[in-house]
């Protein structure tokens, strides 16, 4: 008979030992979006802070105003986010010590979000960072990150929760994807959308996202960056 | 000032009685043996110039290194202990490459200065903790030219650690004479070709050895083309264009 | 014959399988180092709910271990100085460990008497800092935390912090059971940040202590002895220990159906 018995002296029964390990991540939900016009950008994320099927927090904005006309989200885990965010406050304090206050432009905050992103290659911020703000031509910039500090510019990009319900949406209506002039067949030409059509657009994507994904709602949060400056605004999402 | 020397002229970091460092002020005087190194800086662009010392005619004279690029808009010349400079521009150089590490642009040039000034100072210990990296101040100042955001822009760096910006600076065993003629002939409309010919005018003032691309070198740091060294070829053609219009000016006064 | 004496007097191979020998060479060092993996002793739900001048929280004083009773008199809401109180749930010998890091917190800052006085969001902040610092570092502080003051606006401050290093802020916290139980009617009586102005002090305490009825009545962890604390922004601190559960009901639930006595339909 070969057949075993299991005993406390036995390990042939249990080789692989059962391991209970710490999990040092958790997800808070939410989700945010970024928009680049010709003279503006956008930053917007719901304010639903959440822990599996409970909600959390209804008001916990997330788009947080650094200065120099920039604004950076970082959605996902929220520990993580807020650490990140910090670090990045206290690297633009030491660039303005070192650097007569000069305004860090949009495109070298982006490389540092990739050096203190990637200098936690192996214990990863878990997060999707997006930072919008004005080129050095007055242009709309919108740079996003992967949680390991990859990083692009882009016109538009969703993170978070319901980035992929929102993403294609976007693709569609701000770099008209798969739109077609009936007349010509030709694709339709990019152009720059006008703040109030972004606005729209925004707002759009938010109520979809809220019937749709249980982690979005509450209430919805937009960063407008112009040449004027950075201004805030707030519109109620379905609390469901 | 060598009246109240005494002991404490011996520890680099000790003051004495009076509140002052010897080590550090006699490092300014080594540079006061170097030779003439002089800068312009204009709206176009900075000059930088220096007399190379050809003691030898059996000396390489291309093998005179005075002026040395730190990144492709910074550039400096030195005077004094210029060996001591190799470790400075190592630490500028690697300042400004980490700079564009970090955030995807230029470094400005007056954050370089300070960086390498904060090394001026580490003959002694950081608060840090940092480590003594050398046994006595450097015994070497600095021109740094260069272009940012704010336009040209000329630095002098000195051995105690501190840096002033200049729009003309001459350093160096000829600096009290190169500027003086500096402060005589700046003027903020000054060209860019204009301050070329100053700026060898000058070093041909101050120099024993007749000026030729020999025993003179000249780079400019400008929006179009970043820090350039001239080649003999076209510091051949400054010296010829000054020695014209000097020719010419001899023939004024003959005729006055 | 078994030659070799370490096999003699073991069980028998054939039956019980062979003896492990990672056993008998395990390293006889003093101790592994260990990280907590799980809480041991542990307290239930922290709650609390904001009103208009300040803030309500409660904390029962059971120390379970699993499901023992183990401890009946466990005071799980720390005072930190003149008008925070910091709530505690998870494991208690962590709870012990913050609040002597508070009490050193608060020493070190009082230490040369005309010191800028901790208000409630430094201690959150501070907290917050450690509690993400330990989850760095792979040996969480096994808590959950809330954080209940006065702010250095002069205002209710109310804010949740757990041993992720988690943060986050509403009208109603509540931790673990509390957060399913509870919760839902604490925001019947504020929702929104904006309800918090019309909640007095006494609807406040009576959601509270409706609260903390349910979480007995629902939590096998939770005892009906607990502590209960309202921070005013005029009144600072007023602490009420050794309250009871009352007007419990153990009623037959004649006129509820669907659980079993009546069918629904």
């Amino acid at each position: 008979m070969s057949n075993t018995i299991a005993s406390e002296y036995g390990h042939t029964d249990t080789s692989v030992p059962i391991e209970h390990r710490f999990n040092p991540y958790s997800d808070n939900g939410g989700t945010i979006l970024g928009i680049a016009g010709e003279d503006f950008a956008v930053l917007a994320g719901d304010t639903r802070h959440t822990s599996g099927y409970s909600i959390n927090s209804r008001f916990q904005p997330k788009i947080m105003d650094l200065g120099d006309d920039l604004v950076m989200s970082a959605n996902g885990f929220s520990a993580d986010g807020d650490a990140l965010i910090r670090s990045f406050q206290q690297q633009l304090t030491w660039y303005h010590f070192n650097n007569q206050n000069k305004k860090l432009r949009p495109s070298s905050a982006a490389r540092l979000i990739q050096h203190l992103l990637y200098g936690h290659r192996f214990f990863p911020y878990y997060v999707h960072t997006i930072i919008a703000g004005l080129d050095e031509e007055g242009k709309g910039a919108i740079y996003s990150f992967d949680p390991v500090g990859s990083y692009e510019r882009e016109q538009c990009r969703a993170g978070g929760a319901a980035a992929s319900l929102i993403m294609p949406f976007l693709d569609n209506q701000v770099n008209f994807k798969n739109q077609y002039d009936p007349a010509t067949g030709q694709a339709r030409l990019k152009t720059y959308l006008k703040l109030d059509e972004v606005l729209n657009l925004v707002r759009d994507a938010f109520t979809s996202a809220t019937e749709r994904h249980i982690e979005v709602g509450d209430c919805l949060q937009i960063k407008i960056i112009t040449k004027e400056g950075v201004r805030e605004e707030f519109y109620p999402l379905k609390r469901d | 000032m060598f009246l109240t020397r005494s002991e404490y002229d011996r520890g680099v970091s000790t003051f004495s009685p009076e509140g002052r460092l010897f080590q550090v002020e006699y490092s300014l005087e080594a540079i006061k043996l170097g030779s003439t190194a002089i800068g312009i800086c204009t709206s176009e662009g900075v000059i930088l110039a220096v007399e190379k010392r050809v003691n030898s005619s059996l000396l390489e004279s291309s093998s005179i290194e005075k002026i040395v690029e730190i990144d492709s808009h910074i550039g400096c010349a030195m005077s004094g202990l210029t060996a001591d400079a190799r470790s400075m521009i190592d630490h500028a150089r690697v300042a400004s490459l980490n700079h564009d590490l970090y955030y995807d642009e230029n470094i400005s040039v007056e954050t370089l200065t300070q960086s390498v000034c904060d090394l001026a100072l580490r003959f002694g210990e950081g608060v840090d903790g940092e480590e003594r990296l050398m046994s006595r101040p450097f015994g070497v100042a600095l021109l740094i030219a260069g272009i940012d955001e704010n336009g040209p822009q000329l630095y002098h760096a000195e051995p105690s650690g501190t840096f002033y910006k200049y729009d003309a600076k001459a350093i160096g065993s000829g600096s009290e004479g190169a500027q003086a003629e500096l402060n005589n002939e700046y003027h903020k409309s000054l060209t860019l070709k204009d301050a070329e010919l100053l700026v060898l005018k000058i070093l041909k003032q101050v120099m024993e050895e007749k000026l030729d691309s020999n025993n003179a070198q000249l780079a400019s740091v400008t929006k179009e083309h970043g820090f350039q060294i001239y080649d003999d070829k076209k510091t051949t053609e400054i010296v010829e264009v000054l020695k014209a219009q000097e020719a010419e000016q001899e023939d004024e006064e003959i005729t006055a | 014959m078994e030659h070799d004496p370490f096999k003699w007097g073991r069980p028998d191979n054939a039956t019980y399988g062979d003896y492990d020998y990672r056993i008998s060479n395990a390293k006889n060092t003093e101790f592994p180092s260990m990280h907590t993996q799980q809480p041991i002793v542990t307290g239930t739900s922290v709650i609390a709910i904001k009103y208009k001048n300040g803030i309500v929280m409660a904390a029962d004083n059971l120390g379970s271990y699993g499901s023992l009773a183990r401890f009946s008199n466990i005071e799980r809401l720390i005072p930190v100085g003149k008008d925070t109180v910091v709530g505690i749930s998870g494991d208690i010998s962590d709870l012990q460990y913050i609040e002597r890091a508070l009490d050193e917190l608060e020493v070190e800052n009082d230490y040369d008497g005309a010191s800028h006085p901790f208000k409630a969001n430094h201690i959150h902040e501070y907290l917050n800092k450690l509690l993400y610092q330990r989850r760095s570092k792979l040996n969480p502080l096994w808590n959950a935390v809330v954080v209940a003051g006065i702010n250095s606006d002069n205002e209710p401050f109310l804010a949740h912090n757990d041993l992720l290093g988690v943060q986050f802020s509403s009208p109603t916290l509540a931790t673990g059971f509390g957060a399913h139980l509870a919760i839902p009617l604490l925001r019947k009586v504020a929702d929104k940040e904006e309800d918090v102005a019309h909640v007095t002090k006494e609807q406040a305490r009576e959601a509270i202590l409706q609260s903390m009825k349910v979480l007995f009545y629902r939590d096998a962890r939770s005892s009906n002895r607990f502590s209960l604390v309202t921070i005013d922004k005029d009144t600072g601190i007023s602490f009420e220990k050794d309250l009871k559960v009352e007007n419990m009901s153990w009623k037959y639930a004649e006129t509820i159906k669907g659980y079993g006595n009546l069918q629904k339909f």
